[in-house]
């Protein structure tokens, strides 16, 4: 159940624009694993959009460095996993936090999403790479 | 993201097409915020080609939501996709941005 049945890569800058390409790749693996259930596929899109994009706008570059987006997709038979590293950062071990804010408020409900949408989520600090891997099980596997 | 404005009989409809994240959550802020500045007030973003939103898309909607009610009016959507509302229902939004099924339906009870 863990043999790898398609998968992507995608490396830039961490841009505002890195961001729709990212969709774009996520759009082009669907294509290849149009097996996997539409809420399973929507589901993952949404969590490593929010994640990549936290990348985006939290990370922050070290002195005389360029921030970086790396992600790697890769669809299994009974799992999504997805790994979001945030390369050439400043390190930073804090995480932001998973409750909603209240209804008024105009950011902050991200990291609840992702929570709501993935069955893990572990963070990997390494140095000046920080990576987010996310999972989700497929509850009908193909 | 690309988005357009048409004046109706009773509010004005901001449709938007493709996908409302981070890059286009501050073009949706500005498009509202000039249909607000010239004195239209009850708006309906009309979401049937949006397909796709995520917490920044939807920080923007509660910006403009915020915008038409200083002003004195109301901000309602319509049409919305299944990742939309998936968002909206997950992080309990769907009580303050009620999905209506049509623009024009929008503020037919008021």
């Amino acid at each position: 159940m863990t043999e790898v049945l398609a998968q992507r890569a995608y490396q830039a800058p961490a841009t505002p624009e890195a961001i729709d390409e990212l969709h774009t790749e996520l759009d082009r693996i669907w294509e290849v694993a149009s097996f996997i259930p539409e809420l399973d596929q929507m589901a993952f899109t949404t969590a490593v959009i929010e994640s990549a994009s936290n990348v985006v706008q939290h990370g922050v570059a070290v002195p005389g460095g360029e921030l970086r987006l790396g992600v790697t997709l890769t669809v299994m038979a009974s799992v999504l996993q997805a790994r979001i590293s945030e390369i050439g950062a400043v390190p930073s071990p804090e995480m932001p936090s998973a409750s909603l804010p209240d209804d008024d408020e105009e950011s902050g409900r991200g990291l609840a999403l992702i929570e709501a949408l993935m069955t893990t989520i572990t963070v990997e600090l390494r140095g000046e790479t920080k990576t987010w891997v996310l999972s989700r099980e497929i509850e009908t596997p193909a | 993201m690309r988005f357009s404005t048409e004046q109706k009989d009773s509010y004005t409809e901001v449709s938007g097409t493709g996908r409302l994240n981070m890059v286009a959550a501050p073009k949706l802020r500005e498009v509202v915020g000039e249909v607000v500045s010239a004195g239209n007030k009850r708006i309906v973003l009309n979401m049937l080609a949006t397909d796709f939103i995520d917490s920044s898309g939807l920080g923007a909607l509660i910006g403009c939501l915020k915008m038409a009610r200083q002003a004195g009016g109301d901000l309602r959507i319509a049409c919305v996709q299944p990742q939309v509302k998936m968002v909206l229902e997950l992080t309990s939004m769907n009580r303050v941005l009620t999905p209506h099924a049509t623009a024009e339906g929008a503020f037919s009870n008021d």
